[in-house]
């Protein structure tokens, strides 16, 4: 079930009138089932993979706890590995097989690749993920086994953020899931706000961008110069308004609920570096990495190149995650080289942002974007001829075109989400518009709920990062 | 907290109003133009005599035609002083007419009469499931009787009759599969699927004794679109029975202009059983419709294969003589409402 969708809007009032009627101690199987019928909405068979899954983790976070030493770790690594396994088969089988195809052909050597034609469950890379992250910390010894196969069953399947997250930690939202949420005014007067401004943010204003950029992606030779780069600009506002729409939809389900999920997204346009563009965007993701793999890595323990290694494996397996496609690794792999490059400036030149606002953290606010920007251009071309294709239409001299793409409405939509990050910044949307007086506020929502219901894009997008 | 939340969603039901006000004086029109242009076609229309609702069978003409003259433009010539405003879209029926025909403003119009394209074709699964069903449905949720606003925001969430090709083309196979196919006397296949079937194992022969592969695939479509038994539960059947009604309670006269179909080609390449089965739901259709507010034109067989433009494909695309022969026909019709207005033209 899409959230811009009539179907969750008629089923969410519905579900959180049955959440609050029903006894606190029967809540967890409401849960179960909102979030089975959620799932199923998409393909009904892949809730099969889903249960597999919290079969495994629930199981080796019991096993986990209760041995000792190796067979601890074993049956850590038999979790991953099966976790992992799943995501390959469903995810990269069709990439693995052409690569060692591909190999192979190199070497003379006849292999046939066999494609399978599945539909890649969606928002497996989320779910595993978040699994993953339970038996990860049952390992550690932070995290206690849940013994209540229906409470650790909502917490992978919960349907606020199933398919395209925040990832949470069970420490965070298992506990929330256990815990008695009453009906609380300010929790509905959020929630509403969240919503609202989420589907503004994707219907307005992604939804508004997309069919500009569908067109440049389709045939960016088609396009002059200028188009096109308007194109990579408009993708940039589109897939952050796209993520962060979604994140801020699950974050006003889930308070509908009383439950609070954590900040996915903090003005990651407004990063003055890359690595801040990081610790600002799909913050979940980055902490995810940051704690399962970077940190076991040797993090920044070690010497220069074993650091910088580490970088570059984290980055690329992050572009991995995303899409079973070399551009998404050449996409994570640029995001870590520039991170490199940034580090190694600032070292040499003992060179430090400062927190106040100037005309170079300006300057430096607009490399970032102009470089993200550049570098999304590998994750949305669905292929290296394709961004070639990008690039060479982004800096040859002839061949103008003489089509008209209308860019109006696209470019107010953007100065709309920039005015509203620059509004938000360090903060989020519900507590910014708590701090202004009831008739501010009514005046906002007037406006917002005038932008949506009339100005929404009239063709209907799936959430980008639903197919990862 | 009740009385808090009750308050705050009167606010917002009030703001609701308010800007569907605003969105009806402003934006409404613009939105109309793009999604729905034949709806505003139809109400900024000036006191026209006679609306033509129509579908591609009305404009299109073979590029050797001396006069290229749409249907409507020549019956206008027999009724000089008739207003005659065609409102045409590609792939219509009767589900799209019947929103049309709601939409004439019955205060301001005096209509007179009220023609609609009734075409066999779009009677069988492939037209009622077909892939250029999704948008004709999105044309249409801006007209729906509901708050503009709110037309608006489920045009957004494309909250309409959105399925995608593929379950559109499922639905469309399932029915030829799973539909019987009745005759009064013994016929070997028990459903267009069948006939399909057993035509597609290869029926035609060239001279040299090959197959004649292009013959028989025209020969499998003829099957596929007019294999088929018309009843009262057939969806369009559902919706002219909505727009007799709706036409006999506003005192709009009706006119439903069945339009020719290549009965010759039918005939020889399929056979005369598939000529009897139009020809049965042709006869459907005239018992059921014509009644004292509602003349059905019988142009059936009215026009003879050469004069088809597509002569690989089924269609009610008309060479001129094609043209002239249906709008003669409908002219001959409307001459009994219309009779100071008609002249002989041709």
């Amino acid at each position: 079930m899409l959230f811009n969708s009539l179907h969750f809007l008629i089923f969410l009032p519905v579900f959180i009138l049955l959440y609050y009627l029903v006894a606190f101690k029967y809540r967890w199987i409401l849960i179960f089932i909102a979030s089975c019928y959620f799932y199923m909405a998409f393909v009904p068979t892949y809730i099969l993979i889903l249960f597999l899954i919290i079969g495994i983790d629930f199981v080796s976070g019991i096993a986990i706890e209760n041995s000792k030493n190796q067979k601890r770790k074993l049956f850590l690594i038999l979790s991953l590995l099966s976790n992992i396994l799943l995501l390959c088969f469903f995810k990269y089988f069709n990439f693995l097989n052409e690569n060692i195809s591909g190999i192979l052909n190199l070497f003379g050597q006849q292999f046939h690749p066999i494609n399978l034609d599945i539909i890649l469950p969606i928002g497996l890379s989320f779910h595993t993920f978040q699994s993953m992250s339970y038996t990860i910390e049952v390992y550690k010894g932070h995290q206690k086994a849940e013994r209540h196969l229906g409470y650790f069953a909502n917490y992978v399947l919960y349907f606020p953020q199933m398919v395209a997250g925040p990832i949470e930690r069970y420490d965070r939202l298992g506990t929330e899931l256990k815990q008695e949420h009453k009906p609380v005014y300010q929790n509905f007067s959020d929630g509403f706000k969240l919503i609202l401004f989420g589907l503004f943010v994707k219907m307005t204003i992604a939804d508004n961008l997309a069919p500009y950029v569908n067109q440049i992606y389709a045939d960016p030779l088609k396009y002059s110069p200028s188009q096109v780069f308007t194109g990579l600009i408009l993708f940039s506002f589109q897939i952050y308004a796209d993520f962060y729409g979604y994140s801020t939809i699950a974050l006003g389900s889930a308070r509908l609920m009383g439950i609070r999920l954590m900040d996915n997204f903090k003005t990651p346009y407004l990063s003055k570096s890359v690595s801040e563009f990081w610790s600002r965007w799909h913050i979940s993701l980055s902490t995810w990495f940051r704690d399962y793999l970077y940190i076991p890595l040797g993090g920044n323990r070690g010497n220069l190149l074993r650091w910088s290694i580490n970088i570059l494996i984290v980055f690329m397996v992050s572009g991995l995650w995303h899409g079973a496609s070399w551009t998404f690794v050449i996409w994570g792999a640029l995001h870590g080289v520039n991170l490199l490059a940034e580090r190694f400036f600032n070292k040499v030149f003992n060179f430090k942002i400062k927190e106040t606002w100037s005309l170079l953290n300006l300057l430096l606010l607009l490399k970032t974007f102009l470089v993200t920007t550049l570098i999304w251009v590998f994750f949305r071309a669905e292929s290296f001829s394709k961004a070639k294709d990008v690039f060479q239409a982004l800096t040859r001299t002839t061949n103008i075109s003489d089509i008209s793409l209308e860019s109006v409405l696209p470019g107010i939509m953007c100065v709309l989400l920039v005015l509203s990050d620059l509004w938000v910044y360090n903060s989020r949307i519900d507590d910014r518009l708590q701090t202004y007086k009831p008739v501010y506020r009514w005046a906002i929502y007037t406006v917002l709920i005038f932008c949506l219901f009339a100005l929404a894009g009239t063709q209907k997008f799936a959430f980008i990062y639903f197919q990862f | 907290m009740t009385k808090k939340i009750i308050i705050k969603l009167s606010c917002l039901v009030t703001i609701l109003v308010a800007l569907n006000v605003l969105y009806k004086y402003t934006l409404f029109q613009n939105d109309l133009k793009t999604k729905s242009p034949e709806a505003l076609a139809i109400k900024s229309q000036d006191l026209p005599d006679v609306y033509f609702f129509g579908e591609s069978s009305n404009a299109t003409y073979r590029d050797s035609d001396s006069i290229k003259s749409s249907i409507t433009e020549l019956a206008s010539m027999f009724f000089p002083t008739i207003k005659i405003v065609p409102i045409v879209k590609p792939a219509t029926h009767a589900g799209i007419y019947k929103s049309w025909a709601r939409m004439i403003d019955l205060k301001k119009n005096k209509t007179k009469a009220l023609i609609i394209t009734l075409n066999l074709r779009s009677f069988d699964a492939a037209w009622i499931h077909s892939k250029l069903e999704t948008q004709l449905q999105e044309s249409m949720v801006l007209t729906q009787d509901h708050p503009p606003l709110l037309n608006r925001f489920q045009l957004s969430l494309q909250a309409f009759d959105n399925k995608t090709e593929k379950q559109r083309e499922q639905m469309m196979l399932e029915q030829w599969k799973n539909t019987p196919l009745l005759f009064p006397f013994a016929f070997p296949f028990k459903s267009t699927a069948d006939w399909d079937y057993a035509m597609a194992q290869g029926h035609y022969k060239k001279s040299d004794g090959t197959w004649d592969k292009e013959k028989n695939i025209l020969a499998c479509h003829y099957i596929k679109a007019y294999a088929f038994n018309l009843n009262d539960q057939n969806p369009r059947v559902k919706d002219f029975d909505e727009i007799v009604m709706y036409c006999a309670k506003n005192r709009i006269n009706l006119y439903l202009n069945l339009m020719a179909e290549n009965i010759d080609y039918a005939d020889s390449l399929v056979g005369k059983e598939l000529v009897f089965l139009m020809k049965q739901n042709r006869d459907f259709i005239v018992k059921r419709y014509s009644k004292r507010t509602c003349v059905v034109i019988d142009n059936l067989d009215l026009v003879r294969g050469k004069d088809f433009i597509d002569q690989n494909w089924t269609t009610e695309h008309y060479a001129y003589k094609g043209r002239m022969a249906i709008a003669k026909n409908l002219a001959l019709n409307l001459k009994k409402q219309f009779v100071k207005e008609y002249k002989d033209a041709y």
